[in-house]
């Protein structure tokens, strides 16, 4: 990536007729970058990249390699600038190369006949999309997939330093889309600037340098993936709940969708729940339970445990402590007022040694009914004994005293329903 | 790509002898080598000019015809759908009724030409025209001048049998001066698609495809609209409205040589002029001087469910 910038915008405004739909937009995009547009529907984000091609008109500042856009030719601006449009309309039977070649347009005169080195970078770049085979079919015959790669082959052979993408990938298949954002991004080493509309935020997170989010023709974030695709600003501009976590084979963050509140959840979703886990025996019920809508918090974590990181990811509250040490006198303290403060405790199974055997003597003092013990079916109290017989003693004491003990997920929401006056109220609040 | 030389010399010498073949064929006979009396009138002086004119009216409706299906994207689009017919047709019959039948062909040029003017200006009102727009005030302003058209023949009187010809289409007093007209018109206008063909192509896939290939769209679609519209007025004012050739001949030369329009425009120029010479030597030599505008459509709409039916979709 250079300092130099091939795009760049100040106050862009950009709309149909008086319809302002881009409002007051400042960016720039260095060469070798490659930055990824995303937003909800409608947001903006084709009258935006389509501003920056000069189809739809603007006002403010639009400059390509420090020269206003404007002031290109219409063949400059063909030379300078590809686009891949979302879709195109097929009315004629051409077959692939023809439409290949009307990348090359721009750089002949209408007097003369394209010549071989055009056809040369034509096949190049139907090589390069993987659809050199379909060269003489007909493109009312192709699948949407293969059209869309016919489209990126034609911009990708007008040779342009600037690539202007409108979701390149909507219509490929897994391992095209790869393919695709992977010739993208070695494009963008070699110095061209790529700018892509993206709607699956992971290819996005996984293949772009930079992400800019758009919100009402607003620019509300740009920066890298990490710092842009926070549970916080997702939740702000799409109205949708996300885990971020970061994935252990990339190093780049991957968001995984929250599932909202469904049906039977709404009774109960107010009530708050403290989760009690360990050496990642809690991550699949602190999904499961988020995404009905549950107030959660999770007990004390290492910070190394995968508990912790589900906890982190679904920012749900916890105690961390350091791994393999002590449970320190405070976090102890601070697990006591949420066991009080808590609407309902879950035990999920765990393996308790002396160094969490507090945590599990801290559940006596709690109200029995209101604690839920998750054992899974093929496991006994005994097999998480790890302080010869202390641990099962405890947890069978728990269940004599009243906790409720059941096997699966369903379970514990069929468990998660209201017993106390106090509960009551809860439920009947809208 | 390989056949479409050939292919086009092959029409080069079809359209050639379709004019040579079409001259000496009539009513009142003569071979290739006559000399009874009158022969070099009749041949020269009748048949020569109509042969001529009906070719190069032929050849100009179907480019244009070519010219707009890219420009609009659609395959049944037609050069008479910007209200160029309905505009000629009202010239026409406003000089039939009210100046007893003189000036038919310039009320038919200013006509048409008035007729796109106004989709013109109603469509471009705001600056930025989106085709759909044209296309849709063309169609209304048709209905609205055909409406016109409809009442004065209403009130015509006796003139309604002069109206009615003129508009079925015909090339009953085609003069060397009319053909030599054509000609002027369609060797620049048809010259002009021709080298417009790389933006037909460019813009048969859209507006913004066409700009962000590096084609000047706005300036190809006026380009093409003035030539499309020079040649459709200038066939109107001369021969009527005749259907069907500007809509057909595209499909045929697009079955036969695919839809690049560099090769459609030059073969759309032969195969129009071929299709309406036959067509007008059949109508005065076997069915006593009919419109030719039936023979097209009488021979043209079968034709064109058949290449519907042949093909399962259009070219």
């Amino acid at each position: 990536m250079s300092d130099r910038h091939s795009i760049e915008a100040e106050n862009l405004e950009a709309g149909y007729n008086a319809d302002v739909i881009v409002k007051s937009v400042s960016c720039s995009f260095a060469e070798g970058s490659f930055t990824g547009i995303i937003g909800p529907n409608g947001s903006g984000k084709t009258t935006l990249l389509k501003a920056f091609s000069r189809v739809i008109p603007s006002s403010g500042i639009l400059e390509l390699d420090g020269k206003a856009v404007r002031d290109y030719t219409p063949a400059e601006l063909g030379m300078a600038l590809g686009f891949v449009p979302q879709d195109e309309g097929r009315p004629f039977p051409y077959t692939v190369l023809q439409v290949v070649l009307m990348a090359r347009y721009a750089r002949t005169s209408r007097f003369s006949a394209l010549t071989p080195v055009d056809y040369d970078r034509c096949c190049r770049a139907l090589d390069e999309t993987g659809i050199a085979h379909l060269k003489d079919r007909s493109i009312r015959a192709l699948s949407g997939g293969e059209w869309q790669r016919v489209l990126i082959a034609r911009a990708l052979a007008q040779d342009t330093r600037v690539l202007l993408l409108d979701e390149p990938t909507s219509h490929l298949d897994l391992s095209h889309q790869t393919d695709i954002l992977s010739l993208m991004r070695r494009l963008a080493g070699s110095g061209s600037t790529i700018i892509g509309i993206f709607h699956d935020l992971n290819l996005a997170a996984l293949f772009c340098d930079r992400l800019i989010m758009i919100q009402d023709g607003r620019l509300v974030a740009d920066d890298t993936p990490a710092r842009v695709l926070t549970p916080e600003k997702i939740r702000a501009v799409y109205g949708a709940d996300v885990a971020v976590s970061c994935h252990p084979a990339t190093g780049r963050i991957f968001l995984m969708p929250l599932a909202s509140g469904n049906g039977s959840s709404e009774q109960v979703s107010s009530l708050h729940i403290l989760v009690i886990s360990g050496g990642g025996s809690g991550a699949d019920l602190l999904h499961f339970l988020s995404g009905r809508g549950f107030r959660l918090s999770a007990g004390i974590l290492a910070a190394t445990d995968t508990d912790y990181l589900a906890a982190k990811a679904l920012e749900i509250p916890c105690i961390a402590v350091m791994p393999f040490s002590q449970i320190p006198a405070h976090s102890l303290e601070k697990l006591k007022t949420a066991l009080h403060h808590a609407d309902r405790i879950i035990f999920s199974g765990h393996p308790v040694g002396p160094g969490n055997l507090p945590v599990l003597l801290a559940l006596r003092d709690a109200d029995p009914a209101r604690i839920i013990i998750h054992l899974p079916a093929d496991r006994d109290f005994n097999s998480y004994d790890f302080i010869k017989g202390a641990a099962a003693a405890a947890l069978r004491e728990l269940c004599a005293a009243g906790a409720e003990c059941t096997g699966s997920f369903d379970g514990i929401l069929g468990l998660l329903r209201p017993v106390s006056p106090h509960d009551r109220n809860l439920r009947s609040e809208p | 790509m390989t056949r479409t030389v050939p292919l086009l010399i092959c029409l080069t010498a079809a359209a050639v002898l379709t004019v040579v073949l079409c001259t000496f064929i009539g009513p009142a006979g003569f071979g290739f080598v006559s000399t009874a009396p009158g022969a070099a009138d009749i041949v020269g002086g009748i048949r020569l000019p109509r042969v001529l004119s009906a070719f190069f009216v032929g050849a100009g409706l179907a480019v244009a015809g070519a010219a707009m299906q890219a420009l609009f994207r659609n395959p049944m689009a037609d050069p008479y759908i910007l209200g160029t017919s309905s505009g000629g047709a009202l010239g026409a019959s406003l000089a039939i009724v009210f100046l007893g039948g003189f000036f038919v062909p310039l009320f038919a040029w200013v006509g048409a030409v008035v007729a796109i003017l106004i989709v013109w200006s109603i469509a471009g009102r705001r600056g930025v025209v989106a085709v759909e727009t044209l296309l849709l005030t063309g169609i209304a302003v048709s209905f609205f001048f055909s409406a016109i058209v409809s009442f004065l023949i209403a009130i015509a009187g006796q003139n309604v049998h002069q109206i009615l010809f003129w508009l079925m289409g015909g090339f009953w007093n085609a003069s060397p001066a009319d053909a030599i007209l054509s000609a002027c018109i369609l060797l620049p206008a048809g010259a002009l698609l021709f080298f417009m063909g790389r933006d037909l192509n460019a813009l048969s896939l859209g507006e913004e495809t066409a700009a962000h290939l590096g084609i000047d769209a706005a300036r190809a679609r006026w380009v093409v609209l003035g030539g499309s519209t020079l040649l459709v007025a200038g066939a109107v004012s001369i021969a009527g409205s005749i259907g069907f050739i500007g809509l057909v001949t595209p499909h045929v030369v697009r079955m036969l040589l695919g839809p690049d329009n560099r090769v459609v425009i030059p073969a759309a120029i032969l195969v129009g002029g071929i299709l309406l010479v036959l067509s007008d030597t059949l109508a005065r030599t076997f069915f006593s001087d009919l419109p030719v505008g039936i023979i097209t459509a009488f021979i043209g709409a079968p034709f064109f469910i058949w290449l519907i039916y042949q093909r399962g979709s259009v070219t």
